[in-house]
């Protein structure tokens, strides 16, 4: 069945349906990993967002109970030049296109999205809409939209991934599971608590680390009460901020952070590790950057920079044990190497 | 027996979490002088001293420090003259210094390694860095600085290697029988 996809800036593309035949609108980004697009769909940090695939086809790997990021995804709708609908699971027969229609997002295929990453890359911070139509009023709707970005709240539950090694607290800013994967292999008692959860009750769990995590949206929309609350624990208890929680973490400590200007969504940008100058690739998903000149080296070190923007990928703070990087270090989907990260967490603790 | 119980990647990591620590407690890198025990602490110590430089731009003076003289275990007569601390790391007065080793064991190589120091001067302070603890001191010595603890009974051997001399980085451990 012919569908579209309809741009802000007035464009439209002409597709095939796939997936949940629901109307949608996000903001649209493009990422460029060659696999992992069942945790890219799950991942939370795509909460109202449309993501257009550059990876040529999907859905050629089936849906798999370990590649979940959250079980509930929160993605907008999801864009790709072919798919194939093929099933891995030995029980039910899960195709990604089932999936999709099982969470009710709607997906779009048959495009041709060369062309639409070009027109992205030139044309920033675009909305866009997957309609049955391309008429006034579905560009009209599109341009009447307003999407909330934050899924600080969305979590207001206090659960345990019990482990017999050290206690770990993570405040949850919109996580993906795959973090609390790395911390099970590495045998952590994991408490995963809201954000807002006081800064009292967060010592009462007595806890070894703290994580705060990754998620989407504004890091200057974000409360100060949950600045001073960062400010409090780096001072006591060893901490590491991911992506969100790092931009939080640098905003504790005086640092200011702007909008990228051509996001990073893939896992192909070189990473350097200032302190061993060995470069790593890592997956990242980052809207948001911590401004450099804004880092007070009096508080903060540099650890690591992206080689292709010279952006901050990293920073370490010189009086405490917290350090905090703005790439996914779980590696779900992406290159491995970055999971020493949490090797070097623990190692602190 | 021998098993390998750090792999290159672990010690490098060691190393570079070691780098961060001596930041925190320092305050910084100022008036700052790493001191390697010969043999491959003076490596550990090189590199520390290059992790140092490549975070925060500043040349870390690297001391060699030759404990033969101070040791408690040769009589006087048999000592050479060479002397105990070598390198190029200034004056010593006033200064923090890291003292970098392999392995701690029993102490008495750092309580050598302080006495060498002490002679030369009065330092601000003085940390001990090591790559591996493994327990069975005889003097009250502890370390700063730790990579790695590895609980060993005496009747092993606990080896370090580095790239530099032994063509590879690991920690391994020898089960004499």
């Amino acid at each position: 069945m012919d569908r579209y996809l309809i741009l802000s800036d007035g464009s439209a593309y002409k597709g095939q349906a796939f997936g949940a035949q629901a109307t949608t609108s996000g903001n649209i980004i493009y990422n460029t990993n060659m696999t992992g697009y069942q945790e890219v769909i799950t991942n939370p940090i795509y909460h109202n967002q449309i993501v257009v695939f550059t990876v040529p086809t999907l859905g050629n790997i089936g849906i798999k109970y370990q590649n979940y990021e959250s079980i509930d995804p929160v993605i907008k709708g999801v864009v790709v030049h072919s798919i194939s609908n093929i099933s891995t699971n030995r029980k039910q027969k899960v195709t990604l296109d089932d999936f999709l229609k099982l969470h009710n997002i709607p997906g779009i295929y048959d495009i041709d999205t060369r062309k639409l990453v070009h027109q992205l890359h030139v044309n920033k911070n675009l909305k866009a809409s997957i309609v049955d139509y391309p008429d006034d009023h579905a560009f009209d709707q599109l341009n009447a939209t307003v999407l909330p970005d934050s899924l600080l709240d969305s979590n207001q539950n206090t659960y345990v991934v019990p482990g017999d090694g050290p206690n770990i607290v993570v405040l949850d800013f919109g996580l993906k599971k795959g973090m609390l994967r790395e911390l099970s292999k590495r045998h952590a008692n994991i408490i995963v608590v809201p954000a807002s959860f006081s800064l009292e009750n967060i010592l009462n769990l007595d806890p070894d680390g703290i994580i705060l995590s990754s998620g989407p949206g504004d890091p200057n929309l974000v409360d100060k009460v949950i600045l001073d609350k960062i400010v409090d624990l780096e001072k006591q208890i060893p901490l590491l901020g991911i992506g969100l929680g790092h931009q939080l973490f640098a905003l504790a400590n005086g640092a200011s952070i702007e909008p990228l200007q051509i996001a990073h969504e893939g896992s192909n940008h070189p990473i350097l590790e200032i302190v061993t100058k060995q470069i790593m690739y890592a997956n990242q998903a980052e809207n948001y950057i911590v401004q450099r000149k804004t880092v007070n080296h009096e508080d903060l070190l540099i650890t690591h920079v992206d080689l292709i923007d010279g952006s901050i990928q990293g920073l370490r703070h010189r009086n405490y044990p917290a350090f905090s990087v703005e790439f996914s270090p779980d590696a779900t989907p992406g290159p491995l190497e970055s999971t020493r990260i949490f090797d070097d967490f623990i190692d602190m603790l | 027996m021998k098993k390998e119980v750090v792999d290159s990647m672990a010690m490098q990591r060691a190393l570079t979490r070691i780098t961060y620590e001596i930041i925190e407690k320092n305050r910084g890198v100022n008036n700052l002088i790493l001191m390697g025990i010969k043999t491959r602490g003076v490596f550990l110590a090189k590199r520390i001293a290059t992790r140092l430089q490549q975070l925060e731009n500043a040349q870390i003076p690297v001391g060699e420090i030759d404990i033969s003289n101070y040791r408690d275990d040769i009589k006087e007569n048999v000592k050479n003259t060479a002397p105990s601390i070598s390198g190029d790391y200034g004056d010593i007065n006033d200064k923090k210094i890291v003292v970098v080793d392999d392995v701690l064991y029993t102490g008495r190589t750092i309580r050598a390694a302080l006495d060498a120091i002490m002679d030369l001067g009065r330092p601000s302070s003085i940390n001990l860095a090591v790559l591996v603890d493994r327990g069975h001191r005889e003097l009250p010595i502890r370390a700063d600085f730790v990579g790695k603890n590895i609980p060993s009974a005496q009747s092993e051997t606990i080896k370090v290697l580095v790239q530099e001399i032994d063509k590879k980085d690991a920690v391994e451990i020898i089960t004499n029988n």
